[in-house]
């Protein structure tokens, strides 16, 4: 690429720089937060104040850092949704719907069926119902990409709006099942206390945390050693090459899929066991599905990668709703645009880990033999 | 019941589908130079957030507007950085683009949340031609910019099939290596397209505010157009002119919910009704799945790829 008087090469980097692999993500989020500090100075906040604030509601007290980890249970779920399917170039942007269906499916399980179970059957089966509720939202656009090769992205997207609206109707639109009918305030129904986790101590945290991490654990060892993890990193790598394999790419593209929309599920389904015990409209209100694409991207689809990345980034958001309650309060949305920011810087950073960049000066012909006489 | 409230619920689709045409063009062009920007949505609130501000600020609509086209085309740049010369992957950089531009006008939107919109684009006043029932309404009921949306629609289809600048656009998103062999610069078209393309994708999101919108609430405001436009292009076959037909057919799916509401006719629970613009939405994209459909929609051929000349 020639930019003016100077030429800018791409070499592809041969063996991953260690160094590099720290310093592209510390660097994306400092490039954020300046970004971020530019339009908090524009709206009249200050910027160091609010990052420190953020800083220490969201992460350095006990009080803070729990609440963290309580917040980002559901996003480590979203967050593994979206890394198990973007590894395999299926971009199932539909986790936001995905979960809300494990939050409707969970509640079903928790009112209709978890009162003849004790606690340790009620919740397996209210997670394992809100995931399988997960993987049913994602089906029709598994199906269209796997047999017809219809891209997955717009498909699975539009399902959000329809379930973010089936939400809607079962507690704002009508009386139904999961409406509280004891109160004219709508509100969902709650859940059976057999299908409940009670919160550690006097934390935000909630067992289903550990899930959470579980999951992430078992899913790095999966992909890594089994037979499945394998053909779907050859699918993924060349297409062409697990074809020739033998490999059934259309069983293994519908699988991956609904997997995903099931751990988006599953995220959903752990809302309803922790801290809000019905269906809850609040958790739309958050975006944990779009936060997952981020928080996977970020740890460039690592399952490990992605649950430290999710309680980084929860704490954003709790430090940012924080800082709505004080004398000046700054829009929690900042925690939003701190996001972004840091996925694109993120992603240009991208190429100087994956290349070697050279710059050279392009001189006129003329000064070059002039120079190499 | 009124016929006249489906002439006025027609005319009101014709009218919304402005933004989906606007935003669809724009996403045309940047797709047929072979870059994906799912950034839309990001693009458009980002473009109606600055239409409200810059209105509520000068009072001057076409100012407002002006901006928000800038405002898009900076935010393509960024994509067309990305994508085009650092050669990210263009899903997540349009995706981030999304989260980006949701969490900014937002963010900067806060202080006139909930306020009117400050200034708004008027139907043109045709006199007579506006009287003449049902085609009155529907076809000389509109403003300017809709109808020079009709005119670029127009512009943008001869531009494609006509010109020799539209078939180097054509080649750069089916065949770049040709394109490159031919000495013209892939980078460059992709770049112009895609900042091209952001502008009529922001214009879309300030003309949405100022003509539609009444309040600004960042939740509520564009509710997923931004989408609805990317499945529209898959809809309209690439092609600027079907986009016109798709965008009327999507507007009316996106107005239906209002009048049914507004004539109190419940056959439906509201959040049902709200449902089924993206319920039609995907109705359509699974009809256009089969075979033979995308046999004849001819999607351009290196869409996604990022075009790296095997250079030494």
């Amino acid at each position: 690429m020639i930019v003016g008087r100077t030429r800018i090469e791409f070499e592809p980097r041969l063996s991953p720089n260690r160094w590099l692999l720290l310093a592209v993500p510390v660097a994306s989020i400092f490039f954020a937060l300046i970004v971020g500090g530019v339009f908090l100075l524009a709206a009249g906040h200050s910027a160091l104040g609010t990052y420190s604030s953020l800083l220490s509601n969201g992460y350095t007290t006990f009080d803070g850092a729990t609440r963290t980890i309580g917040f980002a249970t559901p996003l480590i779920c979203t967050g593994l949704a979206a890394a198990f399917a973007f590894r395999m170039n299926l971009f199932n942007i539909g986790g936001e719907g995905q979960m809300y269906l494990g939050m409707i499916g969970g509640a079903w399980a928790g009112i209709a069926l978890a009162d003849y179970f004790p606690k340790i059957v009620a919740i397996p089966l209210v997670l394992i119902i809100g995931s399988a509720a997960g993987a049913l939202w994602v089906f029709v656009p598994a199906i269209l990409r796997a047999k017809m090769g219809t891209s997955e992205i717009v498909s699975t997207l539009l399902l959000n709006y329809v379930a973010l609206n089936l939400v809607n109707y079962f507690i704002f639109g009508s009386r139904g099942f999961f409406r509280d009918k004891s109160t004219s305030f709508p509100q969902g129904r709650s859940v059976s206390s057999n299908a409940r986790f009670g919160p550690f101590g006097t934390t935000n945290m909630y067992p289903t945390v550990l899930i959470a991490i579980a999951m992430a654990l078992f899913l790095y060892w999966f992909i890594k050693r089994s037979n499945y993890g394998y053909e779907t990193s050859v699918l993924a790598d060349s297409p062409n090459t697990a074809r020739y394999a033998g490999m059934n790419a259309t069983r293994l593209t519908l699988s991956v899929l609904l997997i995903s929309g099931a751990l988006a599920g599953l995220g959903g389904a752990m809302y309803v066991v922790g801290p809000a015990g019905k269906i809850d409209p609040g958790l739309m209100q958050v975006g944990f599905g779009y936060a997952g694409i981020v928080v996977a991207s970020l740890a460039r689809y690592n399952f490990v990668a992605v649950v430290i990345t999710a309680i980084l980034f929860a704490g954003l958001r709790v430090g940012g709703a924080a800082l709505q309650i004080s004398s000046k309060p700054v829009p929690i949305a900042i925690a939003v645009v701190l996001q972004g920011s840091v996925l694109l810087f993120a992603l240009g950073g991208e190429v100087f880990r994956r290349n070697r960049v050279h710059i050279r000066r392009v001189e006129p012909v003329s000064t070059a033999t002039k120079v190499a006489s | 019941m009124n016929s006249n409230v489906w002439v006025l619920t027609f005319a009101d689709s014709i009218s919304i589908a402005t933004t989906l045409i606007l935003a669809s063009l724009g996403v045309i062009l940047t797709e047929r130079s072979g870059i994906i920007n799912l950034g839309v949505e990001g693009i458009l609130l980002m473009g109606a957030v600055t239409a409200f501000l810059v209105g509520d600020g000068t009072h001057n609509l076409w100012l407002a507007l002006l901006l928000s086209i800038l405002v898009g085309m900076a935010m393509a740049t960024v994509h067309a950085v990305l994508t085009i010369s650092l050669r990210s992957n263009q899903i997540v950089s349009g995706l981030a683009l999304v989260i980006f531009g949701t969490g900014l006008s937002q963010f900067i939107g806060k202080s006139v949340e909930g306020k009117s919109r400050p200034v708004q684009i008027n139907p043109l006043k045709l006199g007579a031609l506006a009287d003449i029932p049902i085609i009155g309404p529907v076809i000389f009921g509109h403003d300017t910019i809709t109808y020079l949306t009709w005119v670029g629609a127009l512009v943008a289809s001869l531009y494609l099939s006509r010109t020799r600048a539209g078939l180097v656009l054509r080649a750069t998103g089916d065949a770049p290596a040709t394109v490159d062999a031919q000495g013209v610069s892939v980078a460059m078209i992709r770049y112009i397209h895609t900042i091209a393309g952001g502008a009529l994708i922001g214009l879309a999101g300030g003309w949405f505010m100022l003509a539609r919108g009444t309040a600004w609430s960042q939740a509520a405001t564009t509710n997923g157009i931004g989408w609805i436009a990317l499945a529209l292009v898959v809809f309209a076959a690439w092609r600027p002119l079907r986009a016109i037909g798709g965008a009327v057919l999507f507007g009316f799916t996106l107005q239906v919910p209002f009048t049914l509401q507004g004539q109190q006719i419940n056959i439906l629970p509201p959040a049902i009704v709200q449902m089924l613009p993206y319920i039609a939405t995907l109705l359509v994209l699974v009809a256009l799945s089969t075979p033979r459909a995308r046999r004849l929609l001819g999607a351009p051929k290196m869409l996604g790829q990022p075009f790296v000349r095997d250079e030494r």
